[in-house]
C-alpha cells in the first residue's frame, strides 16, 4: 500500500508539486510568523523589564497597592543576604521612592525622586545606560540628582542647574535639600522620562531617615519566563509580611496588550489557515475527484473501502509529513538566523518607544517546543483537509465510480 | 459453478423511472465453461456480470459461487470475494496507471500476500501466454488498446480465480486485436481451466465462445 501510495504520489507530478508547496509554503509562514511575534514581544518585554522595573520586585506587603512610608521593607541588609542565596537571581538591587517636590528658579513639579545603589542599579536597569548628558550617580556622590530629560525641560534646567527638594521623611517629617543636577537620562518612555530623578540612596537615606529601609528590591533572573519559579523561592525564604511580585503583575498593562497582539495575530493566522485548508481541500477534492475511476477499479479488484481511505490517507500523510518537515526546516533556519541577525527598522523605536520598544532591531524567537507544534497545526490541517474528498468518494459504489465521466 | 436462482434488480426503484434491469433470472453456469451473455444494448448483460461478481446487489434472488452465497455477503466480504475469487476484463479503463505491466499483472497477487517470487515467475507465465512479455516495463500509457487490454486479462487470471468476467473486453478494439484477444483468451480457458463469463454483443465473441445465453429485457430468452 505504502508503495503504491507513493507511486500515486510520483505519478501526479503536478498534484503532488502543488500540494507540497503549499503546504510548504504555509508552514514557513507560520513558524516564522509565530518566531517574529513571540521575538518581538519578548524583546519588547525584556527592554521594558530592563529599563527599570526588573523581573521580580520584592516589597513590604501592601506596599504595591497602597504604597507609603508605613510599608517599607525593614532590615534591608538581612534581606539582601537572603537574597544572595537564592539560586536563579542574577543581581538585586534596593530602590526607596519618595514623592517629592522640584522646584527651580523657573518652574516646579511633582517628581518620583528615588535612592538607588548606583553600582548594583547597573546590574538590573538601563538607567546608566539611558544617559544622555553629564555623568551617572556613584556611590560618593551626596546631593547630587540624576534627572530624566523630559522632567529637566519641564523645570527649565540643564546640567549643573541646582533644583531645591521639598518632600517628607520616613518619620513624615519635613525633608528639604538644594540638589545639583550631574546627569540627565532618556529612557524613551515620555512619563517616566518627564517625572524620574535619581539620587544616591546612601545619602538619601541621611535625608529621608530611611536608613536600612527600602521601598523596593528589584531583581533580575537569567529567563523572566522562569520568574515565577524564582518568585516562589523567594517568597519561601523570606519572613512573613513581605510580597514578591513578578513583571506579570507590574507589568500588566504591558502583559495585557501583548496578549491581545497576539490574539489579533493568530485571528490573523486563523485566517489564513481557514484560506489554506479550503484550497488544500479544494485542489485534494479535485484531484481525487479526476481518480474516481481509477479508485473505482481498485474497489473492483477487491480493495476494500478502507483500504482505500488508508491509501489516500497515506499519500496525504507523505506529503504532508515530506512537505512539512521541509517547510520546519526553512522556518526554523528563517527563525534562528533572523533571532542572531535581526531585522532592522530604522526610526521604529522613535515610533513606538511609549511600548518599551527602545531598539531598531525586530528579532525572532527560535523556539523548538513552538516550531513543533506551528508544525504539527500545519500537518493537522492538511489531514483535515483530505477528509472531505474521501467521504465524497466512498458514497460511490465501485461500478458508480468505474462509470464515472 | 456459479448458479443464479429467480434475480431480479431494479434500478431507480419505485420511482417513476424504475427500470427492471434483471427479471428472473435463474441459470448456471458450469467450472470451465467459456460462456458469452449476448443480446441487445441495455438488455442487462452488464448488469448480470456485475451482479455475479458481486460488485452490485440484486434485489431479490440468489447467487452463489460454488457454495458462497454473494447475495448474503456485507461490502467487506464481497471485496474479499472480488479479491480471492474474481478476475475482472473491463471494457475500458482496465490498468491501474502508475504501475507498470508487471507490477499491473502482479498486482492482485501481491494484493492476496504472494510471495515475491511466486508473482515474478506467475508474471512471466501469463505474459507469456498473452505475448506480453517483451512489455513488461511499460506504462500503460505506452500500450496500444489492445496491449491494454491483454495485460487487464493477464492481471485477471493471474492470481487463478474461479471465475473471470469479461465485460464487452472487444468494444474498443479492432476486429484483428479483438481475434487475438479472444484466442488467447481461449487459450487461458483451455490450459488454466478458468471459467471465463463475457458480456459481448461482439459476432467474433460468439463464434468463439462454447455457450451462448441471450438476455432480453433483463430476462434469459436462450441458455
Amino acid at each position: 500500500m505504502f508503495s503504491l501510495a507513493l507511486k500515486n504520489i510520483l505519478f501526479y507530478k503536478g498534484r503532488t508539486l502543488t500540494t507540497f508547496l503549499l503546504s510548504l509554503c504555509s508552514t514557513v509562514l507560520f513558524v516564522v510568523y509565530v518566531a517574529f511575534m513571540d521575538g518581538s514581544h519578548e524583546s519588547m518585554l525584556k527592554n521594558s523589564l530592563s529599563i527599570y522595573t526588573g523581573a521580580i520586585q520584592v516589597m513590604h506587603a501592601g506596599h504595591y497597592e497602597n504604597p507609603s512610608y508605613d510599608t517599607l521593607l525593614e532590615d534591608l541588609p538581612s534581606v539582601m543576604q537572603t537574597l544572595k542565596e537564592i539560586e536563579g537571581i542574577r543581581a538585586s538591587t534596593p530602590r526607596l521612592e519618595s514623592f517629592a517636590l522640584l522646584s527651580s528658579e523657573e518652574d516646579s513639579a511633582g517628581a518620583m525622586v528615588t535612592g538607588i545603589v548606583p553600582e548594583s542599579e547597573v546590574l538590573v536597569s538601563r538607567l546608566k545606560e539611558a544617559l544622555v548628558k553629564g555623568r551617572y550617580l556613584d556611590s560618593e556622590d551626596s546631593n547630587r540628582l540624576y534627572m530624566g530629560e523630559e522632567l529637566a525641560k519641564r523645570l527649565g534646567v540643564d546640567l549643573d542647574d541646582e533644583v531645591a527638594l521639598v518632600g517628607s521623611a520616613t518619620d513624615y517629617s519635613f525633608a528639604a535639600e538644594r540638589f545639583q543636577i550631574i546627569g540627565l537620562f532618556k529612557t524613551g518612555l515620555f512619563e517616566f522620562d518627564a517625572s524620574s530623578a535619581f539620587v544616591n540612596k546612601a545619602y538619601f537615606d541621611g535625608l529621608m531617615l530611611s536608613e536600612k529601609m527600602a521601598s523596593s528590591i528589584v531583581i533580575t533572573v537569567d529567563d523572566p519566563e522562569k520568574a515565577e519559579t524564582v518568585a516562589e523561592k523567594i517568597s519561601k525564604e523570606l519572613p512573613e509580611g513581605t510580597e514578591v511580585l513578578t513583571w506579570k503583575k507590574l507589568m500588566a498593562s504591558m502583559v495585557q496588550a501583548m496578549e491581545v497582539d497576539s490574539l489579533f495575530g493568530y485571528i490573523s493566522m486563523g485566517l489564513f489557515f481557514i484560506v489554506v485548508f479550503f484550497v488544500i481541500m479544494i485542489f485534494g477534492f479535485i484531484n481525487i475527484s479526476g481518480r474516481i475511476r481509477e479508485l473505482g477499479l481498485l474497489r473492483a479488484l477487491g480493495l476494500r473501502s478502507s483500504e482505500i481511505l488508508k491509501l489516500l490517507l497515506l499519500e496525504a500523510a507523505i506529503l504532508a509529513f515530506a512537505s512539512v518537515l521541509a517547510g520546519t526546516v526553512i522556518g526554523g533556519y528563517l527563525a534562528h538566523f533572523y533571532e542572531l541577525n535581526p531585522i532592522i527598522i530604522k526610526g521604529m523605536a522613535e515610533t513606538y518607544k511609549a511600548y518599551g520598544i527602545i531598539s531598531d532591531e525586530v528579532p525572532t524567537r527560535f523556539d523548538l517546543f513552538t516550531i513543533a507544534w506551528n508544525a504539527m497545526v500545519v500537518l493537522l490541517l492538511n489531514f483535515l483537509a483530505i477528509f472531505y474528498p474521501v467521504y465524497y468518494i466512498r458514497q460511490f459504489t465501485p461500478t458508480e465510480a468505474m462509470h464515472h465521466v | 459453478m456459479v448458479r443464479l436462482e429467480h434475480v431480479h434488480k431494479y434500478f431507480n426503484k419505485d420511482t417513476q423511472r424504475e427500470v427492471h434491469a434483471l427479471d428472473d433470472v435463474s441459470l448456471v453456469i458450469e467450472d470451465g465453461e467459456f460462456t458469452v451473455i449476448t443480446g441487445t444494448s441495455g438488455c442487462g448483460k452488464t448488469t448480470l456480470l456485475n451482479a455475479i461478481g458481486a460488485l452490485d446487489s440484486v434485489d431479490s434472488g440468489r447467487i452463489t459461487i460454488d457454495e458462497t452465497e454473494i447475495t448474503k455477503l456485507d461490502e467487506r466480504e464481497r471485496a474479499a470475494l472480488r479479491l480471492q475469487d474474481i478476475g475482472f476484463v473491463f471494457q475500458a479503463y482496465n490498468l491501474i496507471p502508475v504501475l507498470n505491466v508487471a507490477e499491473n499483472i502482479g498486482f492482485i497477487m501481491k494484493l492476496q500476500g504472494y510471495h515475491h517470487e511466486a508473482i515474478e515467475k506467475r508474471i512471466r507465465e501469463v505474459a507469456m501466454i498473452l505475448e506480453m512479455d517483451h512489455r513488461l516495463s511499460a506504462m500503460p500509457n505506452e500500450l496500444s488498446g489492445g496491449q491494454q487490454q491483454r495485460v487487464a486479462v493477464a492481471r485477471a487470471v493471474a492470481a487463478k480465480p474461479k471465475l473471470l468476467l469479461a465485460d464487452e473486453p472487444t468494444a474498443n478494439l479492432d476486429s484483428k486485436n479483438s481475434q487475438r484477444l479472444m484466442q488467447m483468451m481461449k487459450s487461458l480457458n483451455e490450459i488454466e481451466k478458468t471459467t471465463i463469463l463475457f458480456a459481448s454483443h461482439d459476432d467474433y465473441v460468439m463464434e468463439m465462445s462454447r455457450r451462448e445465453i441471450i438476455l432480453s429485457d433483463g430476462h434469459v430468452e436462450k441458455m
